[in-house]
């Protein structure tokens, strides 16, 4: 620094002018460039602001889509059993928790014939919260069970049930496509019907059936509810791992 | 107007602005990391919790103990924000009290902050495209997180912290004094309310 001192000025007074009058031309530069810039932030903001107000007027306008047909409703609900069932029996599931395959190994006897003499009906809710990570299999497994309700209903008990009898590992990848469509062979989906899983058709139905579930409260799987009361109460989910008790709590539901 | 407009550019430089606003944004993180701990307690000590597949800021099934997402550091991931938070909150306020904080000081917190920001932009995501859930909670905290980011990196370049070459330090600084870092601090919270609004819609209001 000091040695600079001793320099001849680099500047003479002329240029020194210059170098002021350039100054003053950078900061205005800037001062241009920076009052667009002020502007772009309204008007994203002011953007922003629209936006998010049109997506929740259009969002409140529409009401759930009725994806038609089959047992498959516009809720979200795969419906099994006789309409005027007095009990209704709703079950939240991943078929990738390992909680709900033991839920439903254990009541499973109940659980048929309860439909089947028309004490409850049972409405399935489908979720895939467990994929992740490149893990598909919820997904998967679901949308072949929609395809299944929607086209041949009678035989969504049967292919829930082997879907557990053959449930994976938690960690890992699931079963196949293949294994899945074997599955579905055994509990006597037709070929045409099975031809179509690959296709994932039912996809969105599966996520939008998730966060409908989310959306109504539930937080964890297998959750059962009875007549829209969620059982069994705090602190004594073990029954839910207990047989017969689901088939008793049904049957104090329905007197 | 004109004149306003300098007037708010210089503020936007001021310690008073800067620091405020870290301090704002740290408390908000704080909150949300704590609603989050205390959650993640009670759903441990929670029996039935445990008989289920849970779904949390991240998945488990208490069959497997823990998926590796949590496992990955062993504990709730929301305890990180009980540890890091008071820090900066500390920074906030001494900075606003006149401390001078060393330069190896701020770079440190500069580069920890910055795996905290990481970290939080990672669950972010597998909360969006693998839980498919959404946890207002874990939203205000990849909220807050990005502005306390901004803030510190704000004032780390500001005072030249970030032992940079000259050239890209002056280069930034005049990229400060034009506002560039607010309108990207904008575009960015834009594109998040986008994403997060285009993928939950209706779901977010009941609809």
């Amino acid at each position: 620094m000091s040695s600079k001192k001793n320099q001849p000025n680099p500047n003479p007074p002329g240029t020194r002018r210059e170098q002021l009058q350039q100054q003053r031309e950078q900061q205005a530069k800037e001062r241009r460039v920076r009052n667009i810039i002020t502007f772009s932030i309204l008007g994203v903001a002011l953007l922003a602001i629209v936006g998010v107000i049109v997506a929740v007027v259009v969002s409140s306008r529409t009401l759930p889509e009725a994806s038609g047909g089959g047992a498959a409703t516009g809720d979200y609900t795969i419906a099994v059993g006789q309409g005027d069932a007095p009990v209704t029996l709703s079950i939240f599931q991943d078929y990738m928790c390992p909680y709900c395959g033991d839920f439903e190994r254990t009541n499973r006897d109940d659980l048929e014939a309860m439909v089947e003499d028309g004490t409850a009906k049972i409405e399935f809710h489908l979720m895939n919260f467990l994929d992740g990570g490149g893990r598909t299999y919820s997904t998967r497994a679901a949308n072949a069970v929609v395809a299944v309700a929607k086209a041949e209903p009678e035989h969504v008990m049967a292919f829930n049930a082997a879907l557990y009898d053959s449930q994976p590992e938690e960690a890992g990848m699931g079963l196949s496509d293949a294994e899945i469509a074997e599955l579905a062979r055994g509990a006597g989906v037709s070929n045409d019907v099975i031809a179509t899983f690959a296709q994932m058709q039912h996809q969105d139905w599966v996520n939008r059936s998730n966060t409908a579930a989310y959306e109504a409260g539930v937080r964890s799987t297998p959750t059962v509810k009875i007549n829209g009361t969620i059982w069994p109460g705090d602190g004594q989910t073990s029954a839910m791992f207990t047989p017969g008790a689901l088939k008793a709590a049904v049957a104090e539901a329905g007197k | 107007m004109n004149d306003l407009v300098d007037r708010i550019h210089r503020f936007r430089q001021s310690d008073r602005w800067i620091f405020s606003y870290m301090l704002f944004s740290s408390l908000l993180s704080l909150v949300a990391s704590f609603v989050l701990s205390v959650d993640a307690i009670a759903l441990a000590q929670n029996a039935d919790a445990a008989l289920g597949c849970n779904i949390n800021e991240v998945i488990s099934c208490g069959k497997v103990g823990v998926t590796w997402q949590a496992n990955l550091l062993g504990f709730p991931n929301a305890f990180l924000g009980l540890i890091a938070e008071p820090v900066v909150i500390t920074i906030a306020v001494a900075s606003l009290g006149k401390v001078k904080f060393p330069r190896w000081f701020m770079f440190a917190a500069q580069i920890v902050y910055t795996i905290g920001l990481v970290f939080a932009y990672w669950l972010f995501y597998q909360s969006m495209f693998h839980i498919n859930a959404l946890c207002p909670w874990c939203l205000l905290v990849t909220l807050s997180t990005t502005l306390v980011f901004t803030s510190l990196t704000h004032v780390n370049i500001r005072d030249n912290n970030l032992y940079l070459s000259p050239r890209l330090h002056s280069g930034l600084q005049a990229a400060l004094r034009m506002g560039v870092d607010a309108l990207v601090i904008t575009l960015w919270l834009a594109f998040l309310v986008a994403a997060v609004v285009l993928k939950y819609g209706s779901a977010l209001w009941g609809g």
